[in-house]
C-alpha cells in the first residue's frame, strides 16, 4: 500500500499541490478551494494537510501541538471535513471533499507537481 | 481560456462599484497585466494629469496565466502615472494576491476618484464593500494585516484572505512609496503606493473561492510539466536561487565591477563579501517561501517574520550608501517593507544624499545628521524620517532628482526619468545602460532584464563590455519581458525559460491562437502603448539618457575600469529598431502595424 509522506520542513509554500489536485479533479478549472489537498501558513511555517474522512459534528475538545517549540491549534492540522473549518467543501455546495490518492493505483498529482520534495509518495511498511 | 472576463471598477469618490465585461479582443491583443493595464491606463486618463489627482486611476492588472498553476504565475501589475517621474508606472509583485484576485472573479481592478476619508476595499467574490478604515491609518503594512485579519474574528477566514496595502510613506505621498501584499511581497516600484495614498485607500483585502478556466486542459497540463522538468534541469532555478534568493546576485555584480558603490562612485565595493547572500545563509538561519505556484521560491524568510533582502536591498541600501553590516541591512530592508517604501529608490535617494553630503553641499546643519557614506546610524534614522515624512526624510521622500535639483546638482542623481537606478552600474554593462535609458518607467531592469545574457550567459554568451549588437538584443529582451510581465509570470522565469515555453502554457489556457510572432508583436505593442504614455506626459528620446557620470567618467577601479556606458552607439539604432523618429515618436508605420494611434 501506498501512502503520501508530507515533509513539512521542505514545503515553501507555493501551493501547486492544489492547483494539480483541483486540475485534476474539475475538468480544466483551477480552484484551491476545490483541491483536497491545502496549504495553510501560520508566520513562516507552511504545512500541506490532506482531505481525510468527513464529519458532520464538531470536536467537543480541542488539543495543541507544539512543534519546534511553537503552539498550534490542533485543528489546523486535522484533516476532516467538518462544520468549523471553511476548507475541503465544495465552496458553492458544501459537499465534503476527500482525497483518493487520484485513483487506483495511485498517482497523486500533487506528489508530481510538488517542487521542494514536501511531498512524496512512499511504500507504507507495515 | 483563463482571462476571468470581469473588471472591477471602483469610484472611490462617490463609494461605489460596478463589474464590467472585459473587453476580450482587448485583451489579447495586450494579453493582461501590464499590458492591458497601460493600454486601459492611456484610454482612460490624461498622462497630463497630476499623479495625485483624483482623476489618475489606479489599476491592479493580472495576466491569463495568474493563478493557473503556471510556474511562476503569480504576478499582477499595478499601472498608473507616477508621482515619482510622472511617466508610466507599471510595478509588478508576486505573492498570493494576483491569484486570489483571479479566484474571486476578476481580471482587473480599476480604481478612480478619491474617497473623502480613508477607507479598505473589501472584496469576497462578487461582494464588495467599501469600509471605514479611520483606525487602521497611520499604522505599518504589518500591522495593517495583521488588524484586519484580527477583525475577521474566525481564524480560518482570516488564513484564506490576501491583502495589499500601503504603509505611513504611502499616505504621505512618498514619492517611491509601495503597495505591499502579504508582508513579503511589494508592488513597489515608482510610487504607486503613494497614488493609493492619496486615493486615502489604506488596503484591497481579497477573498474568492471561483475557479479559472483552461482552454487545453492537458495541453496546459503537458506544458506545466516541461516548465516544471526545465526549471528542475537548471542550476540556478534549482539550486542557485533556492537556496540564496537572489543576493547570489552581489558575488557575481562585484565580480564584473558593476555594483554600484557609494552612489555610482566605484563598481568594486570592499565590503561585497560581508554582505553577499553567501555571508547572510552563514549567518543567518532562513526558511524558504515561494509565491503561487512558483517552484524557485526565491523568497528568504528570516526569524520568522522579515523578509531577508534581496540583491536590490542589499546593492542598494548596502554598496551604493557604503554599508556593509548585514544585520543593519536586514533591519533596514523590513523597515523599508513596513512603512511601504520601495528599496531601490530610498537606497539610490539616500546614496544621493550622502554624496551630496560628502561633496560639501549639504551640511549637518540642512540635514541634522552627518550624512557619511558606510553609517549605519544614518541609513536607519534616514529610512524612518523618509517613512514618516519627518525632518531631512520630507525633502528625502521626493526621491534622489528633486533632491539633487534642490541642491543645485542635478549630475549627482543616478537614474533616468525621475527614478533611480538599480545598483548595478551601466559602465560594465552596455546593454543594461540602453535599457535604463529607453525604459518607460524611468531606471529600471525588471522590463529587460539584460543581465540574463549579459553577465550570466543563460541563452547567450555576451560579452558585457561591447556596445555592439545591444540595440537588437535589448529590444528583443523588453518585447519578451514585456510578454511574461502582460501574462502574469514572473520575470526571474527568463532566466529558465524561452519565448517558446511561454507561449505553450499561454496557448494552452487561453486558446487564443497566439504564435511566437504574434507573441512578439504583442509585446512590441505594449512597450508603444507605454511610450505613448510617456510622450504625452512630455516625455521624447531627449529623456533616453543616462546620468553623465555612466556616460563621462571612466570607472575608477576593477574589471569594468576605464569603460563608460556608450549610449551614443547604441541609441539612435534602438530608435531606427524600434520603428521611431529622431524625437523617439513611433512612425505611423508602426503604429498601424501594432494597431495604435498617436494624436
Amino acid at each position: 500500500m501506498k501512502k503520501i509522506k508530507i515533509d513539512y520542513r521542505q514545503c515553501i509554500g507555493c501551493r501547486h499541490c492544489e492547483v494539480a489536485c483541483s486540475l485534476f479533479h474539475v475538468e480544466g478549472i483551477i480552484n484551491p478551494r476545490r483541491s483536497r489537498i491545502r496549504v495553510f501558513t501560520e508566520g513562516d511555517f507552511c504545512f500541506p494537510v490532506i482531505a481525510g474522512p468527513f464529519t458532520d459534528a464538531e470536536c467537543n475538545s480541542r488539543n495543541v501541538v507544539v512543534i519546534e517549540g511553537e503552539e498550534y491549534d490542533g485543528c489546523l492540522l486535522c484533516r476532516a471535513s467538518c462544520p468549523v473549518k471553511p476548507v475541503f467543501k465544495e465552496p458553492d455546495t458544501d459537499i465534503p471533499l476527500k482525497c483518493d490518492f487520484c485513483g487506483v493505483p495511485p498517482d497523486p498529482q500533487c506528489v508530481k507537481w510538488c517542487p521542494s520534495d514536501a511531498l512524496t509518495l512512499v511504500e507504507d511498511q507495515e | 481560456m483563463s482571462w476571468t472576463g470581469k473588471v472591477l471598477r471602483v469610484d472611490l469618490s462617490r463609494g461605489s462599484w460596478s463589474i464590467e465585461a472585459l473587453d476580450l479582443l482587448l485583451a489579447v491583443d495586450f494579453i493582461g497585466g501590464r499590458g492591458l493595464g497601460a493600454r486601459l491606463l492611456l484610454s482612460e486618463v490624461d498622462p497630463q494629469v497630476s499623479p495625485f489627482s483624483p482623476q489618475n486611476k489606479l489599476i491592479l492588472a493580472t495576466g491569463p496565466l495568474t493563478g493557473t498553476g503556471a510556474p511562476t504565475g503569480s504576478g499582477f501589475c499595478v499601472v498608473t502615472k507616477s508621482p515619482l517621474t510622472g511617466a508610466i508606472a507599471c510595478s509588478t509583485s508576486g505573492g498570493y494576491f494576483g491569484p486570489e484576485l483571479k479566484f474571486a472573479g476578476y481580471d482587473l481592478i480599476i480604481l478612480e476618484g478619491k474617497s473623502p476619508s480613508p477607507v479598505c476595499l473589501s472584496i469576497n467574490d462578487d461582494e464588495i464593500q467599501i469600509i471605514p478604515a479611520t483606525h487602521l491609518w497611520g499604522e505599518t503594512t504589518c500591522r495593517t494585516e495583521d488588524i484586519i485579519r484580527a477583525d475577521f474574528g474566525d481564524p480560518w477566514l482570516a488564513r484564506e484572505i490576501h491583502i495589499a496595502s500601503i504603509g505611513p510613506a504611502g499616505e504621505r505621498l512618498v514619492r517611491f512609496a509601495s503597495i505591499v501584499n502579504d508582508k513579503y511581497w511589494a508592488a513597489a516600484r515608482s510610487g504607486v503606493g503613494a497614488v493609493m495614498g492619496s486615493k486615502n485607500l489604506k488596503a484591497i483585502v481579497l477573498r474568492g473561492t471561483k475557479g479559472i478556466l483552461v482552454g487545453s486542459p492537458d495541453n496546459f497540463k503537458q506544458a506545466v510539466s516541461d516548465t516544471l522538468d526545465k526549471i528542475k534541469k537548471s542550476p540556478l532555478a534549482s539550486q542557485v536561487l533556492p537556496e540564496l534568493g537572489t543576493s547570489f546576485l552581489i558575488e557575481v555584480i562585484q565580480g564584473h565591477g558593476i555594483l554600484a558603490t557609494r552612489n555610482f562612485q566605484d563598481g568594486v565595493f570592499g565590503g561585497a563579501s560581508k554582505i553577499s547572500g553567501e555571508a547572510m545563509r552563514n549567518t543567518m538561519p532562513q526558511t524558504r517561501r515561494g509565491c503561487f505556484s512558483c517552484p524557485i521560491g526565491c523568497t528568504k524568510i528570516i526569524d520568522k517574520r522579515a523578509q531577508a533582502p534581496g540583491y536590490d536591498a542589499l546593492a542598494q541600501l548596502g554598496a551604493c550608501c557604503g554599508i556593509d553590516d548585514l544585520s543593519a541591512l536586514t533591519s533596514a530592508n523590513l523597515r523599508c517593507n513596513e512603512l511601504g517604501i520601495d528599496v531601490i529608490s530610498a537606497g539610490g535617494t539616500i546614496a544621493c544624499a550622502m554624496e551630496l553630503y560628502q561633496r560639501g553641499i549639504l551640511s549637518p546643519k540642512d540635514t541634522g545628521l552627518r550624512l557619511d557614506f558606510g553609517s549605519v546610524a544614518t541609513m536607519v534614522e534616514l529610512i524612518e524620517d523618509i517613512g514618516m515624512r519627518r525632518g531631512f526624510g520630507e525633502v528625502l521622500g521626493e526621491g534622489a532628482w528633486r533632491l539633487a535639483q534642490t541642491y543645485g546638482h542635478p549630475e549627482l542623481f543616478m537614474g533616468v526619468k525621475g527614478q533611480e537606478a538599480p545598483a548595478y552600474d551601466p559602465r560594465g554593462v552596455q546593454g543594461l545602460g540602453l535599457q535604463y535609458a529607453t525604459s518607460n518607467t524611468g531606471a529600471c531592469y525588471a522590463s529587460g532584464y539584460t543581465v540574463i545574457d549579459e553577465i550570466l550567459g543563460i541563452h547567450q554568451k555576451m560579452n558585457p563590455q561591447t556596445a555592439e549588437n545591444k540595440a537588437a538584443f535589448v529590444k528583443l529582451l523588453q518585447e519578451i519581458t514585456a510578454v511574461t510581465d502582460s501574462s502574469g509570470l514572473c520575470p526571474i522565469v527568463l532566466f529558465v525559460l524561452k519565448l517558446a515555453d511561454v507561449l505553450a502554457m499561454l496557448e494552452a489556457a487561453t486558446g487564443a491562437g497566439y504564435t511566437e510572432e504574434n507573441l512578439l508583436l504583442a509585446g512590441e505593442r505594449v512597450w508603444n502603448v507605454e511610450r505613448l504614455f510617456d510622450l504625452k506626459a512630455g516625455f521624447g528620446s531627449k529623456d533616453d539618457t543616462l546620468p553623465p557620470r555612466m556616460l563621462q567618467e571612466p570607472m575608477p577601479s576593477g574589471p569594468a575600469r576605464g569603460q563608460v556606458c556608450q549610449l551614443d552607439h547604441m541609441l539612435p539604432e534602438y530608435h531606427q529598431l524600434r520603428g521611431w523618429d529622431e524625437n523617439g515618436i513611433p512612425l505611423s508605420e508602426k503604429l498601424a502595424e501594432l494597431g495604435l494611434e498617436y494624436k
